[in-house]
């Protein structure tokens, strides 16, 4: 034991902490987040209030070097797996760090960076920073060294940044876990589950944010062995709703008496890659609350791709798929606790009445064609 | 009493009153024969002693008074400072004393040359430069003329006399400091991670953020921060550390041999790992963040510490002739620890 102790838990190498900046930015809404340590990477897990949670995982794939010394062999075997949805080990190294103050640790260089004296336009757009444009830093090997270091349980995560001349340590002070249970999510029981590009869900959002809405619901059914996804949202000034279809669509549906609808995306491509539901007989529904939802908005901008799942509880999962350089791929996850709904039967025939109605006419010029 | 200069370096002066308005609203203005003289003494916070040679800003510059040709003004820095910016564009800026109501004035009388209406088509952004030879060759410029008034405060010679610039020991330790907006943008993030780890607190939060400078004798200064949920350092290496010029010091070479930084420059490392040779003071974050905007003029910068006592800035402004230099002299006094 003695032995060990000498030598840190965990050392971390990583040639850029912009790339571990911009995946842990996505999680960036509660002060403290839960650092969990395995053979495979760091997992950062946030939680709100216990009916939303997201966690971004820095596998060990980012970093240069990375060495994780297992802590105490003889309490139980650890998990070999490089697998992120691996289930917690209680005795991998877990704490709480203040999250702000690791983000700002991670850009303490970013005011120096000759990028930002670049125009605005030129820098930070949501698309371009997460993929890395021709001019980025880490394409022009301007990035800096960032090594991250965990000695033992109780001493502080430190971080060590080095840019030219100058050396930044920051030793994060490590707090007790608060031992909030995850949000319980089956994957094997799964009521609906598609794929589909992170920026049209993003832009889905974006648009129903408008009304700032209390409520997104999620609908989804097969009709005529077509896929149909649909976002709406409702709260006091109205609602909204946003499709996606799969098949070519020659023109917008007819509004529904009381939403407004927006045509998402460009018809020839399939928006959604997967499309999969337990049930296909019955529509699918499942309501969140619209903020929450729209915590993840940063990270759909970024993300390349989005699997959506819902299990039979109707939990919502957003795995997010983020490339942060040609190639390599992290992923960000979000789980949501459904809301109870009360008014069922009076939306449920307001929108499904008038949605049938819209659907079938289209349908109806498709089969002629 | 008679004050009329031209001004000739409108773009410094302007970001010298901006620099000098961050740190206190009133500057006493010292104009004599040799040099410009701008001091700030704000209630708390850092003081700053500026000596200018007359060419840095002005042109032809003529002074008299009764008492030796020296005039003491109380200048409001702000409007000052807007009056300047006002004159960016000028061909030719006038500074002078005058009175209009028996209220003394600082008149800036600046000529632009604005152009007609035909001319506003062209994209807007080209340099100005180029815009004043399209002036030229279009003959569509026009002579316009603007008055600035700052009223100030004329200050009697035993107003004065009593203001004396602060006595500090001799530095432990003297550096010659990386740029300063760099060193500003590092230390504007560490004040906000203060802030961040004060919200994440639980409720011990220090509105003030104490800032720990150090710097030791082989090239390195230390920037640190400590709150509840962190500790953070930021170490810069290779930096330098200027010699003492032997006729500067009380004593001559003896003088040298006896000087603290002597004694430090046997302790410590240059590789900023050892804990030994640092001399270091503790600041407030904010005020240093505003001392930080002289950076934008650009000039060397040398900090002498004196350990737990008081951080001392020369700010040396780049001037034309090489000669007689500018400085402008910050004291930062230390929190005691």
């Amino acid at each position: 034991m003695e032995e060990e102790d000498e030598l840190p838990l965990l050392t971390a190498v990583s040639s850029s902490a912009r790339q571990l900046y911009l995946l842990l930015r996505c999680i960036n809404f509660a002060e403290k987040a839960h650092v969990q340590i395995n053979d495979g990477g760091l997992q950062f897990s946030v939680d709100e209030a216990s009916v939303m949670e997201g966690s971004a995982f820095l596998s060990k794939d980012l970093f240069t070097t990375y060495t994780f010394r297992a802590p105490a062999p003889s309490q139980r075997e650890i998990n070999d797996s490089d697998d992120e949805d691996a289930p917690l080990e209680p005795d991998l190294p877990t704490f709480q760090i203040s999250l702000p103050a690791l983000l700002e640790t991670l850009q303490i260089f970013g005011l120096t960076d000759p990028s930002t004296s670049k125009p605005h336009w030129a820098r930070d757009a949501p698309a371009s920073t997460a993929t890395g444009g021709a001019f980025t830093n880490n394409v022009l090997g301007m990035n800096n060294m960032c090594r991250i270091a965990y000695a033992s349980p109780g001493s502080p995560l430190s971080i060590v940044l080095t840019e030219a001349s100058i050396r930044t340590t920051c030793n994060l002070t490590t707090y007790e876990p608060t031992f909030a249970n995850e949000i319980p999510f089956d994957r094997q029981a799964l009521a609906f589950k598609t794929i589909m590009r992170g920026t049209w869900l993003y832009d889905a959002v974006a648009e129903l944010s408008s009304t700032s809405p209390e409520k997104l619901t999620l609908w989804a059914r097969t009709r005529a062995r077509k896929p149909y996804f649909a976002l709406s949202s409702s709260g006091t000034l109205g609602s909204a709703r946003v499709e996606f279809n799969n098949t070519p669509v020659t023109r917008a549906p007819p509004p529904t008496n009381n939403a407004g609808t927006v045509d998402a995306g460009a018809p020839q491509v399939n928006l959604l890659e997967t499309f999969q539901l337990s049930d296909p007989t019955t529509p699918f529904r499942a309501s969140y609350k619209f903020s929450l939802i729209q915590r993840a908005a940063r990270t759909m901008s970024v993300a390349t791709k989005v699997s959506v799942r819902v299990d039979e509880q109707g939990v919502l999962s957003l795995q997010f798929m983020i490339e942060v350089e040609p190639g390599k791929v992290s992923f960000v996850d979000f789980r949501f606790v459904p809301l109870v709904e009360d008014d069922e039967d009076v939306e449920e025939t307001q929108f499904l009445g008038g949605e049938e109605e819209s659907d079938e006419s289209v349908m109806e010029d498709e089969d002629e064609l | 009493m008679r004050f009329k200069a031209q001004i000739h370096n409108i773009q410094t002066f302007t970001k010298l009153t901006a620099s000098l308005n961050s740190l206190g609203p009133l500057a006493w203005l010292k104009l004599s024969d040799e040099q410009v003289c701008f001091t700030i003494i704000p209630e708390q916070g850092t003081q700053v002693w500026a000596v200018l040679s007359i060419d840095t800003i002005f042109d032809t510059y003529a002074v008299q008074s009764a008492a030796n040709n020296v005039i003491n003004l109380e200048v409001p820095l702000g409007p000052l400072n807007r009056a300047l910016k006002s004159a960016l564009n000028a061909t030719s800026a006038q500074m002078r004393l005058t009175k209009k109501d028996s209220i003394p004035l600082l008149a800036l009388t600046i000529s632009t040359t604005s152009s007609n209406n035909s001319y506003s088509a062209f994209p807007a952004g080209a340099n100005r430069d180029d815009n004043a030879i399209f002036d030229d060759h279009f003959g569509g410029n026009r002579e316009t003329i603007i008055t600035q008034e700052v009223p100030i405060r004329v200050l009697a010679p035993d107003v004065v006399s009593g203001l004396h610039e602060p006595q500090t020991r001799e530095p432990d330790v003297h550096i010659v400091l990386p740029p300063l907006m760099q060193l500003k943008s590092i230390s504007d993030r560490f004040t906000k991670l203060a802030m961040a780890g004060a919200r994440a607190g639980s409720g011990t939060a220090t509105t003030r953020t104490r800032l720990e400078m150090a710097a030791n004798m082989h090239g390195c200064l230390k920037m640190s921060l400590k709150t509840d949920a962190m500790s953070i350092s930021s170490v810069w290496t290779d930096l330098v550390n200027p010699e003492l010029d032997p006729s500067q010091v009380a004593n001559g070479d003896i003088g040298i041999v006896e000087h603290p930084s002597t004694r430090m420059k046997l302790l410590g490392s240059a590789d900023g790992q050892s804990d030994e040779g640092w001399a270091s003071v503790s600041i407030d974050g904010k005020d240093w963040g505003k001392v930080m905007s002289v950076g934008r003029l650009g000039g060397r910068v040398i900090a002498c510490f004196c350990h737990e006592h008081a951080l001392i800035l020369y700010v040396y402004l780049p001037t034309d002739s090489g000669e007689d230099e500018s400085v402008l002299t910050y004291y930062i006094s230390s929190y005691s620890a």
